[in-house]
């Protein structure tokens, strides 16, 4: 009887999301969806960035409010106005980008904002840092002290104090976001036996990310979210990987990635042995012209990396870099972009855009030489310029070129930093991340554009977290980990197996060795 | 930030400073004279130079604490290498400014190089050109320079001071500069946003060196015209000016945050504060009454440009 009992009330969803939208102005980002996690259950969910994934966690954490539908806690209506609300309620977050405070200690980051007190609000230590040092034991963490500064902990360590943290709220849902974009393999195989820990406490978990053998390790249940959609929820018996990247892609990768044949020609980019800190070591490829050389790899594997190094940001420390079989010196992103390299940087807003100056003045500034030959910039020139590459990329702007960029759509921002990278008609074009942010329907004119690019003999390297896309895209993957080569597979060759293979491969043969 | 907004914001600062002029037009007979408003035009001149090229400095996000010392120090080299070391005055004035731009491009060399805060470098400076300034002039002053020399900072061209064309041409040389040039196009981006101007391949570096050397450069200069005007050297000379600057270019609503801002914006700043000066002490108010309108009204443009960007974000 009891046990039956017992089963019935597990069965309860602790949390439930129903018919719930949210609208960012006229964009609407999560459509009438519902969704619930039970306790001691860990609950997958997938979907695409911008699927919506971001705005359901904010608003299960109090972050955001939804416009419409209800959210019930234990089968009572509940409306969170702060995230401190969602925390006494049972509910907390462990970000992607962990929010603790780096010159605090462990004990302090875990209670700040509830500290243990004494009488006349004095802050209790001795209790505190008991009651840390009880929670990281939970988490069989013995190993981390709760004096030690959070700044010296490595990423791993980080994330335990901050599920620690998440549990001195004594939380019956933990929303984890991504948890293991940024861990090595060792450290996810740990924070996998901490999750199901949890879970064996009764704790349920929203598990929120991208690799699949991940989700079949540890899943009760799956949910996928597309375009602010929820499209399915379902026992993870019942799913495989491919109905699922199908669920999250809603067509298949030949559909969604227009790579058209072009004719490769010859090598524009050889590049020897370069190497810059720990995340570029030893790099050597060629590329050539009408190629798309995809490269992949985890965060944090040297991708990025690599390509501030090939344009100069962060110049080589030893090796050869030879553009059209010269051997050249690149030290600054100018003698790059001088030698017909052009980088479209993974921070659009940072990185890519003066977000205050106006489309006209952003489409110039790397091709200031050209509108301005002499001392003086011919405004007429920068003029009929923009308007040709707004009209050529299909930049959707209300005020036209005079409209300051952060004004734009994610997409038509990338369309400006792409075009602005094109007006110095360069030979070599990286794009590190040229999708992120985007919605759908820019995503498919900006891969026809590196596809159109290619045809007219372009070489691209496109850097890229979302498989799909480099798979659907490149001609070759040049796969990377550790600031390592772990892979160069041919467009034949390439399915999710052998890439995430090669992701994941150098750490394998580093233990060997 | 586009043209309108620039517009707008010295729009209704030029209608301020033509209302000021009114309103102190009514209170003084004095004050809207020709033989006034040129005067108020020569005694403008040193902060304008000055401010002119702040205006650049703080449009690239930084700041230059250190004008008012390197126009000291320029104005004591003028006479110790004519008194001193016997050069002929015109080549002692050349040297002194070559050494004032010198002391503007270790400011900016400072700062690019070992990636200094502005404020902190200019700060430094600030101290150090003073130091030297006191330290060459052993509190002594020079004076008794040859008459042609005084035509510079006391005598008339066409019925206008001196100073006031050099103004006038520095004003206009440096709006089209700013405006319409390729190295005025990378202040401003610079200033809005220094990573992805040097992401685009702009010389970052380079850029600001050029800004901080052209500001000492300004003060140089105006320490020179600052000598011929008072007939005298002292090492005090300039002290607290780079607070009248700064007050001026960001009354004519330049952001101190860097990426915007004009160089007529800084004009109409500098009008406004010396009318103000000028005009209310004519009407018998008193210098502190006079600070007191001055500070009131930046905060009042602070509060304008604010109300501005938020409406556009």
């Amino acid at each position: 009887m009891a046990s039956n009992f017992e089963q019935q009330r597990a069965l309860e969803p602790y949390v439930r999301l129903a018919g719930i939208s949210k609208s960012f102005g006229p964009v609407k980002v999560l459509k009438d969806v519902s969704f619930d996690v039970r306790p001691g259950e860990i609950h997958a969910l997938l979907g695409e960035n911008g699927a919506g994934k971001s705005t359901m966690i904010k608003i299960l954490s109090g972050l955001y409010q939804a416009d419409g539908g209800v959210m019930e806690i234990e089968g009572q209506p509940m409306r969170f106005a702060t995230a401190k609300d969602a925390n006494a309620s049972g509910i907390a977050t462990v970000y992607q980008e962990l929010l603790l405070f780096p010159e605090l200690t462990v004990a302090e980051n875990i209670f700040l904002g509830h500290y243990p007190q004494k009488a006349m609000g004095r802050i209790d230590w001795t209790a505190a840092r008991a009651k840390a040092r009880e929670l990281l034991d939970s988490l069989d963490c013995h190993d981390l002290h709760v004096d030690t500064r959070i700044a010296t902990l490595s990423v791993a360590q980080r994330q335990r104090v901050e599920i620690a943290k998440a549990l001195s709220h004594k939380a019956r849902i933990l929303i984890m976001d991504e948890p293991t974009a940024s861990l090595t393999e060792k450290d996810v195989t740990r924070l996998m036996e901490v999750v199901r820990s949890l879970k064996a406490r009764g704790v349920g978990i929203i598990y929120v990310s991208h690799r699949m053998p991940e989700i079949f390790a540890l899943a009760d249940r799956v949910s996928v979210l597309r375009d602010g959609m929820m499209i399915d929820t379902r026992d993870i018996t019942e799913a495989d990987e491919a109905t699922l990247v199908s669920m999250m892609v809603g067509r298949s990768i030949e559909q969604l990635f227009p790579k058209g044949e072009a004719k490769i020609g010859e090598p524009v980019l050889d590049v020897s042995k370069l190497n810059h800190g720990r995340l570029v070591q030893n790099i050597s490829f060629t590329l050539r012209r009408g190629e798309v050389l995809g490269i992949a790899g985890l965060v944090g594997s040297g991708r990025t990396e690599l390509a501030l190094t090939l344009f100069g940001i962060t110049p080589a420390t030893s090796g050869e870099i030879r553009v059209k079989g010269k051997p050249v010196s690149i030290r600054t992103p100018r003698q790059a972009r001088d030698l017909g390299l052009a980088y479209v940087p993974e921070d659009r807003g940072l990185q890519g855009l003066v977000k205050s100056m106006s489309i006209n003045e952003n489409l110039s500034m790397a091709a200031l030489d050209r509108i301005a030959p002499g001392l003086f910039l011919n405004f007429a020139e920068e003029a009929r310029r923009a308007v040709e590459a707004v009209k050529r990329l299909g930049v959707r702007a209300r005020a036209g070129i005079h409209q300051p960029v952060g004004e734009l759509s994610g997409g038509n921002q990338q369309k400006v930093v792409i075009a602005k990278w094109l007006e110095t008609r360069p030979d070599i074009l990286i794009l590190d991340e040229p999708t992120r942010g985007v919605d759908v329907g820019a995503k498919a004119e900006i891969h026809a554009m590196m596809s159109d690019l290619a045809a007219k003999g372009l070489a691209i390297i496109m850097i890229s977290s979302e498989l799909p896309e480099v798979i659907g895209m490149s001609d070759r993957i040049l796969v990377m980990n550790n600031g390592q080569v772990t892979g160069m597979i041919d467009r034949a060759d390439a399915t999710p197996e052998t890439v995430g293979g090669a992701m994941t491969a150098q750490a394998k043969s580093k233990e060997a060795a | 930030m586009s043209l309108r907004t620039l517009l707008r914001h010295e729009t209704i600062l030029a209608l301020v400073a033509v209302v000021l002029l009114v309103a102190l037009a009514f209170q003084s007979a004095q004050f809207f004279t020709g033989a006034n408003l040129l005067n108020q035009g020569r005694l403008m001149t040193e902060v304008g130079l000055v401010a002119i090229i702040m205006t650049f400095v703080i449009i690239t996000g930084g700041i230059d604490l250190s004008v008012g010392s390197i126009l000291g120090l320029t104005a004591i080299l003028t006479g110790v290498f004519w008194q001193n070391l016997g050069l002929p005055l015109m080549a002692a004035a050349g040297l002194a400014i070559a050494v004032g731009t010198f002391c503007g491009f270790v400011n900016g060399f400072v700062i690019t190089r070992f990636g200094v805060p502005p404020l902190i470098a200019t700060l430094a400076t600030l101290a150090l050109y003073r130091g030297l300034a006191e330290g060459i002039s052993q509190a002594r002053s020079v004076r008794g320079y040859p008459d042609w020399f005084y035509v510079l900072g006391q005598g008339n061209i066409l019925g206008v001071p001196t100073q006031l064309w050099i103004l006038i041409a520095f004003a206009i040389l440096a709006s089209v500069l700013l405006a319409a040039t390729r190295i005025g196009r990378s202040i401003y981006a610079i200033g809005a946003n220094e990573v992805a101007a040097f992401f685009s391949g702009l010389p970052v570096n380079r850029t600001k060196i050029a800004v901080y050397t052209a500001s000492g450069f300004a003060a140089a200069l105006a320490g020179v015209i600052f000598v011929s005007r008072v007939s005298t050297t002292r090492s005090d000379m300039g002290t607290g000016l780079e607070l009248d600057a700064i007050t001026a270019v960001v009354l004519g609503g330049t952001s101190i945050y860097g990426g915007r801002g004009s160089v007529i914006g800084t004009l109409i700043g500098l009008v406004v504060i010396q009318s103000l000066k000028n005009g209310l002490s004519l009407a018998g108010i008193k210098a502190e009454g006079t600070a007191v309108l001055i500070g009131l009204m930046l905060i009042g443009a602070i509060l304008m440009t604010t109300a501005f960007n938020k409406r556009r974000a």
